[in-house]
Parts: C-alpha cells; structure tokens; sequence
C-alpha cells in the first residue's frame, strides 16, 4: 500500500522538478545564452529550484497560516497597511534574489577561501560521515544540520542584538510593530548578505548536502513564517520548550523587553529568547523566558518621549534600508569617538605621572 | 525438427545471455545534485535502486585495469570505488581534493584531476590502486574537461571561464602553453593519430578544431547551442558532440572535420553520453530533466527516457564501446602497459 505522504512528496518532487526544467529551459538559459552567461548555467538551474521553492513555501505558508491570523487574531489592528513591506521584504529573501547577489559577490572569495583552507590541510568537517551507515541517513543527517545550524543561529542572533552596529541593521526586523506572518523576512539587505554568506560558509565546511541545504531552509523558513503569525497558538508547556513557538519568540520582540541586549549605554537591559528554531540554547545558556506574559513589539526608541526617542524607522522599503545604515554610521562614529575620549593622554611635558 | 532443435537452442541461448545481461550489467548514472547513483539495468532499462555517494558526483571512469569504476565526488573531496559490473561500492579513496573530471594517462602514470572550484590542476602519481599527489597546477579559471595525447606526454585542459585551453606537460608537469579558443569551452576530443584537438564551445553554437602542434584555429564547426561533451562512436571515423541548449547530438566526421548529422528531439540538457558494446544505444544524460535517454543509433531517434534524480550528469555502461577515438581500448591499453612493465 502507498504511504500517502510518500505520494505527496514523490508528486510534489515531480512537478516542481518538471515546472524546474520548464522554467530554465523555456525563460532562464535563452537568457544566458544570448547574454554569453553559459558558463553559470548550473547555478542558474540550482537558482530556479530556489525560486519554485520559495514560491511554493509562500503559498503554503499563506494558505495555512493566513486563515489562522484572520480567525484567532492575537492583535486587533485597525489596518494591514504596515504589513504590506514585509511582504515585499518576503519575496525578495525567499524568491532567491539574496542568493543571487551572494553568488555573483562572495562566491570567489568563498572558493579562495577554501582553497587556502585546503592547501593548509584543512577539510570539510562532513558531518553526516562520522559514522557511515547512521549519519548518512537522509533523516539522521538532517537532524543533525538542523540542530548544528540553529545552535549557530542562536549565537548568530546573540551577536546581532549585542555588537550595536550590527543591531541598528538588525532593528529593521525589530521595528515592525505589527508582527504577522511576512515578519520574518523584514530585514536590511545587508543583514541579509551577512547572514546568507555565514550559513552558506558554515554549510560548506560542515558538509551539508545541497538538496539537504534547500529542505533545511524551506523548514526553517516555514517555522520562522509561524513564529512571527499574529495568532493565538498555544505549543502547551512541553511543545514550548521542544520548538520555538509564536508566544515564545513574540516575547523576544517585545519593547524594552525581549531583544535589548546590552545596546543602550553598553548596559545590559533583558533580552531573551533568541532561539532561532529550538528554544533549547536559551535553556542552556539561561536567556529563555517562558513565563512572562505578551506585550506590544517593537523598538523602544520608536516610542514618543518619555518611553522613547520618537526615533523615525521609516514605513517604506528605500526609507527603512536608508536609516538602518544612518543608524549604523551614528553608531561607528559615536564608538570611535567615544575611543578616542577615552584614550590615556599623554601629560603635559614636565608633568608627573603617577 | 533439427532445425527446430537448432532454433530453440539459439532462442535458450539467447534467453539465456539477455539473462546473464540483465543480471551482471548495469547503467551507472551519477545525479550530481542529489549526491546518489542511479543503477539500471542496461539490457531490462528498469531502475535497479539508486544509493546515497558523496557530494556533487560529476564523473566517472575505469581504473586501467578496469576492475574498479571510480566516481569523483566534488564536493565531498573524494572517490568512491564500485564494481564496475554490478555499480556496487567497493571502497573509496579519502582526500582527493575536488574531484570534478578525472583522467588517467594512457601509460597509467598519472592520475590527473580538474579542480573545478578551486581553480587548479592536481597531478597524481598512480601505482597500482594508490595515488601520491606530485603538483598541484593553478589554472585559471574553471578547469573542466581533458584530453591526453596518445603518447602520455600532454594533457589538454580546458578553462571555461577565461575561454581558453591549457596544454600541460606530464613529464615536467608545467603548463606549456594556453590559448584562447572561444566562449566558454567544455570537453576536448583528440582525433586519431592526436592530430586535431576538438573543443566543444558552450558558450557557443560550435565546434573548433586546433591544431595543438601550431597552436592555430583550423575551422568552426556550427553543431548546435552550447556544445558541451564528446563520445566516440568507436568506428575510427566519427564523433559525438552533445548540445545542451538546442537539446540535440550533432555527428561530426573527424577526417573532413564536418557535421554529417543530428540527433533532435531530445530531453533538456543533453550531456555525458555511452555507447553499447554493439554500437546500436547511445545512453544520454539529460542534465536539466532528472532523466537519461536511450537512441536508437539506426533510426538515431529517443525511443526510451528513464527517470533518475537531479542532474543527471556522469554516465557509464559495463558494456560499452571503445570510448576514446586516440587511444586503443583499455583492455589493449593495460595490456600495452603491463608488457612495457
């Protein structure tokens, strides 16, 4: 008897990879043939799977999570205007156009890398060969990606809440105070390199299979969709703690609560849940807060005087890109000048020196 | 009713060797972007199963005594070994910095392997299944398919990124010279008697025949959109160029060094190709349609296509025709080599 789920997955492998050669063939290798591109055609094949997944993970996430945020509302909002950048943001993270722009500006610099790394005697780590005939299994082998990379993830998303140039890119995802399913992908372009280039290096050296490399972000993206959802969705106490779940992570948005990290006057505010998949590492690492109940989200300088500074985040795509790096170069520049005030002087000639 | 007995004789015989096909010979079929190999079985045409290799498969090929086949996995930094007649693993060789395309020279010495990734040539001493790195060439960019001459003294190495073709000394191991050839160039073919070195353009609609002696263009051969692979059809006279944009198999006559035919009508992404030990299937791997596709050499039409997985690259028949058109089959080779021994 077939597994139905089987069924599903062989048919859904057969269209896409039917719709994959249909696409390349009929609009994509024209293209880079005229354009005397032939020598990426590999590449550009891989890229329109990226782009079918990603489409096709957009509509399931929609489909599913959708329905939810419309029948079991979390937040009452009196419009979804503020929502409509994030979907803008979704597309051009999950349609591939950020790996795009990492292959055509990393790429060479990752193979150099690697070569100086090989030349150096230094291999990939290839995870899923420690012990052939078990971490080879398509399953044992995903599991074990899946929780090496969202262990980096949670490190990863420390760093970016924690180095203050950083967490002014990062503040873009923050700003958004009306968290819905397209949340997720509400990040600055250059956040988005960064991140991108990091788990594709990481990938590399720890060995991730290609095909397993599309499934982990499919899933991950997936689950991250839910996460930001604007409904009420309880995981019940063990789920909590299994898998990042829509309370757990909405918490770590919260203003003046969840995601300050140390960013204000160098001084450690709160900040928790900065689990990526798994709310394990903030177990661990005892920064998981599962008991505090929701508040608004957001960044509290967005907040009018007193709570805040009324500091503008931009409502637009150009303007939140353009004031995140503003933000970014304020902070550089307040760092460097706060150096040089605390560099040791030297005394005046004659002085005594103690 | 003798030759009734005669008749049912040749008809047992012949149940008898489609039989013995049909278990012993296998299709291995390398799915470069799943990481797994595709077995099928070369006389039924059904899927055996399929397995788990290492990371990006692209090519394979015979050790020289043909007791192992070797699948060079790029990414993973090295080769897995199979029984050449059943496509089972048998071993693997760790340490062999991406294997993209692999070659051995025809005096069995040298082990040479195109880095494609890391922009470089590695040149392996080979003795008896062991292999010692003696150079490490970098070659840029994107070095992709070879050729070597009959002699063992040159391998040919084409560059697909700076559109040209490297020539590489093996007694040396320098690089004697490179030239330019045209648009993104992929695999190399040296007719008999190594006296034209074909290069098939990708980037192109065509063949161009060099004279490596004067380093000198004779001719564009027009094939079809985006020449990629060569394939012997193992009767002294032609070649096989697969076209992967215009989905085609072009037939070029290597003594007048013109196009006499095309096979159309074929799957996406045409590129490696096999040829039965009887000359009638040629077996292609449709890089861009998860298949691979059987022609029927005497009508030179598709007449199978059989599923695999995703990119569908490398290919190798346990039964198959003289590969090479410069150099004699292996067999005759490994009996060459082990007489000058």
């Amino acid at each position: 008897m077939i597994n139905p789920l089987d069924w599903i997955s062989h048919v859904t492998s057969l269209l896409v990879g039917e719709l994959q050669t249909w696409i390349f063939v009929t609009q994509v290798q024209p293209v880079l043939y005229h354009f005397h591109l032939m020598v990426d055609d590999d590449f550009a094949y891989d890229g329109v799977l990226w782009f079918l997944a990603g489409l096709l993970q957009i509509a399931v996430v929609y489909a599913v999570l959708r329905p939810l945020e419309a029948l079991r509302p979390l937040e009452i909002w009196p419009n979804r205007r503020a929502v409509r950048v994030d979907v803008l943001y979704t597309f051009i993270n999950r349609l591939g156009l950020i790996n795009l722009v990492l292959f055509f500006t990393l790429q060479p610099l990752f193979d150099s890398l690697q070569e100086w790394l090989r030349l150096r005697g230094i291999d990939n780590i290839n995870l899923d060969m420690l012990w052939p005939g078990v971490t080879d299994r398509p399953l044992v082998a995903f599991l074990i990606y899946f929780i090496v990379l969202d262990f980096a993830g949670y490190w990863y998303h420390r760093a970016q809440h924690q180095i203050q140039w950083w967490w002014e890119l990062h503040a873009v995802h923050h700003s958004q105070r009306q968290l819905s399913l397209w949340a997720d992908d509400r990040n600055h372009l250059l956040d988005n390199v960064l991140m991108a280039a990091f788990f594709a290096a990481l990938a590399l050296l720890i060995g991730v299979p290609p095909t397993q490399f599309v499934a982990l972000s499919l899933v991950s993206g997936a689950l991250q969709s839910l996460q930001h959802a604007n409904t009420r969705l309880s995981f019940g106490w063990l789920g909590e703690r299994l898998l990042v779940s829509p309370r757990f992570h909405r918490l770590h948005h919260a203003i003046g609560y969840g995601h300050e990290l140390g960013h204000q006057n160098n001084a450690r505010l709160y900040g928790c849940n900065f689990g990526v998949l798994l709310p394990w590492w903030d177990v661990l690492f005892r920064s998981a807060d599962f008991t505090t109940p929701l508040q608004p989200t957001g960044v509290r300088a967005q907040l009018p005087a007193p709570d805040g500074l009324g500091e503008d985040y931009g409502d637009g795509f150009w303007a939140q890109q353009w004031l995140a790096l503003r933000r970014m170069a304020r902070r550089i520049a307040q760092r460097t000048t706060a150096r040089t005030t605390d560099s040791p002087r030297k005394p005046p000639s004659g002085g005594q020196t103690a | 009713m003798r030759k009734f007995l005669i008749g049912f004789m040749a008809l047992l015989t012949h149940i008898g060797l489609a039989q013995a096909q049909s278990l012993d010979d296998v299709v291995v079929v390398l799915d470069s972007g799943d990481a797994r190999i595709t077995l099928i079985n070369q006389a039924t045409r059904q899927t055996i199963g399929s397995f788990a290799t290492g990371k990006e498969p692209h090519h394979l090929m015979a050790t020289p005594n043909s007791q192992d086949l070797i699948v060079a996995n790029a990414v993973s930094n090295g080769l897995l070994l199979l029984n050449p007649k059943t496509g089972q693993p048998i071993g693997s060789v760790p340490n062999i910095p991406d294997p993209y395309q692999i070659g051995f020279s025809p005096d069995h010495r040298w082990f040479v392997v195109n880095c494609l990734r890391l922009n470089r040539v590695d040149i392996y001493r080979y003795d008896q299944g062991k292999f010692q790195l003696t150079r490490r060439i970098p070659l840029i960019a994107l070095p992709s398919h070879m050729a070597f001459t009959a002699d063992s003294k040159t391998v040919y190495i084409s560059l697909q990124e700076t559109n040209s073709v490297a020539a590489i000394d093996l007694l040396t191991q320098t690089v004697l010279w490179t030239m330019k050839v045209g648009e993104t160039p992929a695999g190399l073919w040296l007719t008999p008697g190594d006296k034209t070195l074909l290069v098939a353009l990708t980037g192109s609609d065509a063949v161009v025949a060099v004279d490596p002696r004067t380093r000198t263009i004779l001719k564009r051969i027009v094939t079809g959109k985006a020449a990629h692979n060569f394939r012997s059809m193992a009767d002294g006279r032609h070649v096989l160029v697969s076209n992967r944009v215009s989905n085609s198999i072009s037939i070029l006559d290597m003594d007048t060094l013109t196009k006499v035919g095309d096979i159309t009508g074929l799957r996406p992404g045409p590129d490696d190709m096999e040829l039965s030990a009887d000359r009638r299937w040629l077996w292609v791997t449709f890089r861009f349609a998860r298949s691979v596709g059987v022609i029927d050499m005497t009508t030179r039409q598709l007449v199978d296509v059989i599923p695999v997985g995703k990119s569908p690259h490398g290919i190798y028949l346990s039964d198959r025709a003289p590969f090479y058109d410069n150099l004699p089959p292996l067999s005759k080779l490994a009996q060459r080599v082990a007489a000058a021994h």
